[in-house]
């Protein structure tokens, strides 16, 4: 008879894990809904672009990571930064472009950062973070303190120069660094079928001698375990690799986007059938680790949570004029 | 204690005593080492020009040879001074900039004002800049104005050696981006400079000729130029004021506004090419704020709108001469 | 003639986590294409004019056109009429399951596969008594024989066209068949049982897990978990039987054998004891609770409250004998031009 918390040989995690896993991926579902609930309503300024349907991946690679380690995120970054730590009420705050946002309201949703939780930002600027990364695993370096780097691509900015030439830099300097490929098919609205060369990921890291690992992103116990081995073997000075996550992505790729270029029935397919959130807890359901009132618990804490965070982002004060100019530079 | 040496030398006394001071500065850079992974010696190099040469064996491991990558290395740059670092990477040739200026100025510029305060940036990105070394179009470039327009970086550009090193002491002690900008034609020019370390702040000009007939405001190689038309000037009783604003972003204003209102001409020289030059940007400033004092319109000195020839005689006719400096001097007088 | 052969070359082999734990490779997709085209043009060297294929979208058929269309352009005949089979790529093993009982269907004479052990297990699954050759792109190829592509290209050419009589041209195989509450699943190499009940990233490397081993033969020039037979006790893919290995952790063993589990990656797995595996009997794990990798990876969690068996069944089906139809064709001059023969190369067939 195993005690209530394990769950030893049936998941790669305990079941405190487990439930971290439901929380954080909950989190990150009720964060990207209520926004795409409240920017239909036209509360929102500017563009947002949604994490919903990937959380699986985003979840299963940053349980490995502590505050040390350092991620650059894409545009589609709420995602990330939950599963980093930010906190959402900041975020959303941000979103809302608000003074009490994680960065005063200065950076917005394609913004959000968190240095101090080893979040280098999400980035407007598709692939600029990988030769970010490729700084941070060469400070970690330096500094001999075990700390890794993840940049998150995408399938569409993997074509980019800045990704190439990282995953060169990384393996010619053997960087602490992984990249992670999200490839959920679209790269705004074109098809990765179209744009990448040799629909393999692994193929590119193996051209500057990377190795790659491809992984279904919609299950979190098989991104949780190819990510865990990845990052253990960078932490031991074992150099770079290449972690794709194939995904969908649950929305468009930014809000108000009609996804006139999906198939007939996609997005219900999509819903009914690849969403990593259900496929979670069907199985650690089925196997008698987690009831439904545990995870029911989980949902009302993270609801309200969620509604809070949004309740403090309407009711922030805006930035002044004054905030116009201030932290352009350290001094001045 | 000074002793004449190189602009060269300079930046290497500047690097070695940083590097001496603080172990989170480091250099990276394409050849800056040299021979990397080749048969042949280290240090093949030491830079193109040999500004680095000698540093990596002083400090094994701080001075990093890049593959030919500059957005991924410029990025690792921005990403490490994000971390904690304060690197130093060369960018060999500021004509360079195309493939990485986002890194620069979408990355690293930004990231204080967009991240709310919390975040800072202590790179310098080295660069040499400038015509006059038939090195053509692209090689020869002085693209100031870029980097000037953009918030969130500052920009240096020492016209000689005793500036060099204090600038790039302070640049490097500085925690926000900085473009420190290295005359390819002044590297071998020596003048006087402590051996100790001393820093030059940001937003001082120098004042290097006193005058009360003119304001000749300038930078970089210019300022060799401008003394030199000022020297011919004064054969003829025109006494010009010389002033290297020394660093481009943040400039100093009041040094420019109150040698403007006491000479009430004034001439801009710029190396850079003159749409949206530094030239223009200081002209619209003087003019707005000193218009009363000015006793003629303000004259800019640039290079031609063109790409840098290579042929040295069309070269040396694109570089603002002496000449054409001193005769726009007698224009603003109106002589 | 009714001598078409279907190529089903899988485009997601060798992509997991053994890249980064062992030291396995990443065939890539254009050395994939490239052995395509290889065999393409070794069969129609023999006759066979129609390929079937399966479709996939990881690149492979987009460099093999590619590759037909230069040597059209260049005049050249060197190539069958290749057709890609028409459904809806779910980059899943359904396409490859699909694709073998597709080409079943439209009566091929035979299947090239190109891919790991996985790949293999699934083309067996649906192609029935289609024999089937194999080229190895995989992670671990226990059961696809290593050899030059183009070899197996040409014996399969010869094998279809009648050219070598069939009973030199093909021979029969063994596979393990494991049910688990009445569902079949099937391996051609190696049935582990181990203690770990999470698939995850599927691929076996914590020794400590491991419990039992079954294998169709024991070749001690393979690696993976059939080197753990192999080193101990080669039985040939033409025995009868296979071998049964019981495992142990390392403290209770009674010989603790350094085995090449994963490309470059060597391990000491405890043995406990070692017998012939009998065909046609049901075998049970030994462990109560616990999952089942066929051919290398976990593919089926159990409990004690789970019906499982384990049985090795002989003759289950055909693969083309790449070495005897070379061997028949080097004895019987199969290979020697005749004159007309050698003015139609020349000119373009």
């Amino acid at each position: 008879m195993t005690a209530p918390n394990s769950t030893a040989g049936i998941f790669p995690l305990d079941k405190p894990g487990l439930l971290q896993a439901y929380r954080t991926m909950r989190t990150i579902r009720e964060f990207e809904e209520c926004l795409h609930a409240d920017f239909a309503k036209g509360d929102i300024p500017g563009f947002v672009h949604l994490y919903a349907g990937e959380e699986a991946a985003g979840t299963g690679i940053m349980m490995h990571l502590e505050d040390k380690d350092r991620i650059a995120s894409t545009h589609r970054g709420h995602g990330h930064c939950i599963a980093k730590g930010v906190d959402t009420s900041g975020m959303m705050a941000e979103i809302y472009g608000k003074v009490s946002g994680s960065c005063r309201g200065k950076g917005g949703s394609m913004h959000i950062a968190d240095l101090s939780k080893g979040m280098m930002g999400a980035n407007g600027i598709l692939g600029a973070g990988a030769p970010l990364v490729c700084g941070a695993g060469l400070a970690a370096k330096f500094r001999g303190d075990g700390g890794v780097a993840i940049s998150f691509v995408g399938d569409g900015a993997s074509n980019q120069g800045t990704f190439l030439e990282s995953l060169n830099l990384a393996a010619v300097w053997n960087l602490p660094v992984i990249f992670v490929v999200e490839n959920n098919g679209y790269a705004e609205s074109t098809s990765r079928d179209y744009a990448v060369a040799v629909d393999s990921f692994v193929d590119r890291a193996a051209g500057f001698g990377l190795p790659g690992v491809t992984v279904d992103g919609l299950d979190f116990f098989a991104v949780y375990e190819a990510a865990g081995e990845i990052i253990k073997r960078a932490r031991e000075g074992g150099g770079p690799a290449l972690l794709e996550c194939k995904m969908i992505r649950m929305y468009g790729h930014f809000e108000g986007d009609q996804q006139t270029y999906r198939a007939k029935g996609e997005l219900d397919d999509i819903r009914a059938n690849k969403d990593c959130l259900k496929m979670f807890t069907q199985r650690v359901m089925e196997a008698g680790v987690i009831s439904r009132g545990e995870l029911d618990a989980i949902d009302r804490e993270v609801v309200a949570e969620i509604q809070e965070a949004s309740a403090f982002a309407k009711a922030a004060p805006l930035p002044t004029a004054a905030d116009l100019t201030t932290d352009v530079y350290v001094n001045y | 204690m000074a002793r004449k040496i190189s602009m060269r030398q300079a930046i290497n006394e500047a690097l070695d005593q940083e590097m001496a001071r603080d172990p989170s500065v480091f250099v990276m850079g394409e050849d800056i080492v040299g021979g990397a992974g080749g048969m042949g010696e280290i240090d093949a190099w030491g830079g193109v020009l040999g500004v680095t040469k000698g540093l990596n064996a002083k400090y094994p491991g701080r001075l990093l040879d890049t593959p030919l990558s500059e957005s991924a290395y410029i990025g690792a740059a921005v990403g490490a001074a994000a971390c904690g670092m304060r690197p130093v990477a060369e960018l060999m040739f500021l004509d360079f900039m195309g493939v990485c200026f986002d890194q620069i100025f979408n990355q690293a510029a930004k990231f204080r004002y967009m991240f709310g305060g919390k975040a800072e940036t202590p790179v310098v990105i080295r660069a040499m800049v400038g015509a006059g070394f038939r090195a053509a179009a692209q090689h020869s470039q002085m693209l100031t104005p870029l980097f000037v327009h953009i918030p969130g970086l500052k920009v240096v550009c020492p016209s000689n050696a005793y500036d060099a090193k204090g600038l790039l002491i302070q640049s490097i002690r500085d925690n926000d981006p900085v473009i420190f900008c290295e005359h390819k034609n002044l590297y071998g020019a020596e003048v006087d400079v402590p051996a100790e370390s001393y820093a030059i702040p940001f937003g001082e000009a120098n004042v290097v000729r006193d005058g009360k007939h003119a304001t000749i405001v300038t930078y970089g190689m210019m300022v060799h130029r401008a003394m030199e038309a000022a020297a011919t000037l004064a054969k003829q009783g025109i006494e010009c004021e010389v002033i290297d604003l020394r660093t481009l972003s943040p400039i100093d204003w009041d040094t420019v506004i109150d040698s403007a209102e006491r000479t009430g001409h004034v001439v801009c020289v710029d190396e850079a090419h003159p749409r949206c030059s530094i030239a223009a940007d200081v002209s619209a400033m003087v003019t707005q704020e000193c218009f009363k004092a000015l006793k003629g319109p303000i004259q800019m000195v640039t290079a031609p709108h063109t790409p840098v020839p290579f042929s040295p005689v069309l070269e040396d006719l694109y570089i603002p001469s002496a000449d054409a400096i001193a005769k726009a001097v007698k224009k603003s007088m109106g002589k | 003639m009714g001598n078409a052969v279907g190529i089903i070359a899988n485009p997601v082999s060798a992509r997991d986590i053994r890249r980064v734990i062992a030291n396995a490779t990443a065939l890539q997709i254009t050395d994939r294409a490239n052995i395509v085209l290889r065999i393409l043009s070794c069969v129609k060297a023999c006759g066979v004019d129609h390929v079937w294929m399966m479709p996939e979208n990881g690149g492979i058929r987009h460099h093999v056109r590619r590759g037909i269309d230069r040597a059209e352009n260049q005049g050249q005949k060197h190539f069958p009429k290749v057709e890609h089979l028409d459904y809806k790529i779910s980059g899943t093993v359904e396409d490859t399951l699909k694709a073998a009982r597709l080409m079943k269907e439209k009566g091929v004479a035979a299947i090239v596969v190109l891919g790991g052990d996985g790949t293999h297990r699934a083309v067996v699954t649906a192609c029935g008594d289609v024999p089937i050759a194999g080229v190895s792109t995989g992670t671990n190829n226990a059961f696809p024989e290593h050899r030059e592509p183009t070899i197996t290209g040409l014996a399969v050419g010869l094998a279809v066209t009648g050219k070598v009589p069939a009973s030199d041209a093909y021979l029969p195989n063994k596979k393990i068949v494991v049910r688990v509450n009445g569902h079949e699943e099937i391996a051609l190499v190696d049935v582990a049982v181990v203690t770990e009940r999470y698939i995850g990233a599927r691929a076996l490397w914590r020794t400590e897990t491991f419990r039992e081993l079954f294998v169709t033969f024991a070749d001690p020039e393979v690696i993976g978990m059939s080197a753990i037979a192999g080193l101990l006790s080669p039985v040939s893919r033409l025995d009868e039987g296979g071998l049964h290995v019981r495992l142990a952790p390392e403290d209770e063993a009674s010989i603790i054998l350094d085995t090449p589990i994963a490309p470059g990656y060597m391990r000491g797995i405890g043995i406990r004891d070692y017998v012939p595996m009998k065909p046609n009997h049901k075998y049970r794990p030994s462990i109560a609770d616990g999952s089942i990798a066929l051919d290398g990876e976990r593919e089926v969690s159990f409990t004690r409250d789970d019906d499982v068996t384990i049985e090795l069944v002989p003759n289950a089906f055909r693969t083309v004998n790449v070495s005897g139809c070379m061997q028949y064709a080097a004895h019987h001059g199969l290979m020697r031009m005749k004159p007309d023969q050698k003015l139609k190369r020349v000119g373009g067939q």
